[in-house]
Order: structure tokens, then sequence, then C-alpha cells
């Protein structure tokens, strides 16, 4: 790790503040009255721009060599990215209805 | 680590940056990573990942079921959601802790090192006890691993349960790891890259809890 390229420990707790104010949005969100699959949505990008900070700062792999960020991240995205394949499925079972 | 010449078909070739490392009377010469960090990081990254993998399964699975589910169970009411953002605020604060606790490591500050680690357990501790206090309630209005008290769908208390015990699991594990660490580097025994490994690990726990609350709570709300 590159210490010295590092921010300083105000900017981290900014970084902590900014993340609980993500929160605030999720929460504001949360009682909008959303459609599931809207609630869904927002709430997961939302959480994805959370672990795109945490990762990259408070992992401290923005100050790491860029090979680590390339064998690490593109495999792991792909896998969760493949799991996404679930979703029409669900969509569809949630409009599914009983045969008469 | 050393720098060392090495004779190859009568040129002389050097390798900078290679690793001396004696065993016994012999010398072995190694590369160093290509990632530039200790081995024990690169394990910890490896078993973030795998660890990643599992958890993301877990959530997809719950995700796959809530959004699948037109009578799913919603028993968090506001005080409920607001117990969630105060144990978001107690985790990420613990983050916070945990890297004053890795960069006093670093700057070779014992005491703080401590006293920072000291804090982090402490606000782990605090999280799971918020946890537990959840559990206990959803328990105490009737919601099981396979029953729903509203008459819903009985899945929400397998994948709650599952998902949040999982992560409870971490965050105990968590706390225990970073005793022994602190033990250890007390002792002497560990240095500073031992607490940045553990902290990779408490970042990693963090930033689960940021999927597992809007996921398992907010989705989850009334």
């Amino acid at each position: 790790m590159s210490a010295n390229r590092e921010l300083s420990m105000s900017s981290y707790v900014g970084i902590g503040v900014g993340l609980m104010v993500i929160v605030g949005v999720e929460v504001v969100l949360t009682y909008q009255h959303l459609a599931t699959r809207t609630l869904l949505f927002s709430l997961l990008s939302l959480a994805c721009l959370e672990a795109f900070v945490a990762v990259m700062y408070l992992m401290h792999v923005k100050y790491e060599r860029p090979i680590l960020f390339w064998t690490i991240f593109p495999a792991t995205l792909f896998v969760l990215i493949l799991l996404c394949y679930l979703w029409p499925d669900a969509f569809r079972m949630a409009s599914m209805r009983l045969l008469q | 680590m050393h720098n060392a010449q090495l004779n190859r078909k009568g040129g002389t070739v050097n390798v900078i940056q290679s690793a001396m490392h004696s065993v016994g009377q012999h010398e072995v010469l190694m590369e160093t990573s290509p990632y530039g960090i200790e081995k024990k990081k690169l394990g910890m990254w490896v078993f973030i990942v795998s660890d990643a993998c599992t958890f993301g399964a877990f959530l997809f699975a719950y995700g796959y079921m809530r959004v699948g589910n037109p009578v799913w169970g919603t028993p968090f009411d506001f005080a409920s959601v607001l117990n969630g953002v105060v144990m978001t605020a107690v985790l990420l604060s613990s983050s916070l802790t945990m890297l004053a606790a890795v960069r006093a490591s670093q700057a070779g500050a014992k005491l703080s090192t401590k006293k920072w680690l000291g804090v982090t357990m402490l606000l782990g501790t605090i999280f799971a006890a918020l946890h537990l206090k959840e559990w206990f309630s959803l328990i105490g209005e009737g919601w099981r691993l396979f029953h729903n008290p509203t008459g819903g769908a009985a899945q929400f208390g397998a994948t709650f349960f599952s998902v949040t015990g999982l992560h409870l699991t971490h965050v105990v594990s968590g706390v225990i790891a970073l005793a022994f660490i602190t033990r250890g580097y007390k002792q002497g025994r560990y240095d500073a890259s031992h607490v940045e490994t553990a902290g990779l690990y408490w970042h990693f726990v963090d930033l689960v809890w940021m999927f597992v609350f809007p996921l398992m709570y907010l989705m989850n709300a009334h």
C-alpha cells in the first residue's frame, strides 16, 4: 500500500458521513411506496455505490497496484452478474395466477 | 530483501527486488508478489472473494423469493428500521476506528493501536447486541425459521434468520479475531501487517451489511 498517497483521517470520516447519507436516502425511498421491482433496483444500485466506495477507499484498493483490482473484481462481478439471470423468473412468478 | 546477480549463458542478469530467503543452509531465490502485497493480505482477498460469492448466493436466493412472492411478510415498523440505521452507523463507525488502528500500527504507535482496536471490538459487540435485540423482538412476535405469524409466505423467517445470522457470525468471528490480534500485537507476536489484514476483513463485514440492511430490512418494512 502506498501510505503516502492515502487520504487523511478527516477525509475518511467524510466518506463515512457520505455513506450514512446514502443510507438515509435508502430509508426515504423505502417510504415512497414504490413498486417492489423499482424499490429493489433503487436499493441495489445505492448499495453497489456504497460498496464501490468502501472497496476503493476503506479497503484501500485505490492505493494498491491495479493488477489486484483487475485480478479480483471482474471475476467476482461476473459471478454476481450471472446470478441476475434469476430476476426475470422471480418477476414471472410474481405475476402468476392460479388456473381456474 | 536483496538485489542479486545471476550469471546465465555468459551474460549477467540483474534480478531486481528479488527475495532471498534463508532456509537452513540453503538460499531460495523467490520473486516478489506481482500484487505488491504480503501473502497473508492476498490470502485475505481470496477469502473475501469467496465469501462475497457466498453472501451473493444467499442474497440472490432471498431476492428471488422476495420478489416472486406476492404475500411476503413485512414485519419491520419504523422503530425497527431506525434500529437498523443505528446498527449501520455503529458498524460504519467501527470501520473508521479500524482504519485508525491500522494507521496507528503503521506509525508504530502501540498504545493508540490497542485503543482503536478496543473501540472497534466494542462497536462490533454493540452491533451484535442490537442485532440480537431485533432477533428476539421478531421471535417474540412469533416469527420462526419456517413460520409466519401473519399467515403469509413462510420463507421470510428462513431467509432473514439465515442471511442475518451468517452476517452476525462474521461480526462475532471478527471481534474474536481482533481480540487475538490485539493480544498478539501487545505481546509483539503480530505486527502492523496483521492489523491491516484483520482490518480488511472488518471492512468486508461492513460492506456486506450495506447490502443486507436495504435488502433484508428496508425491503420488508411497512
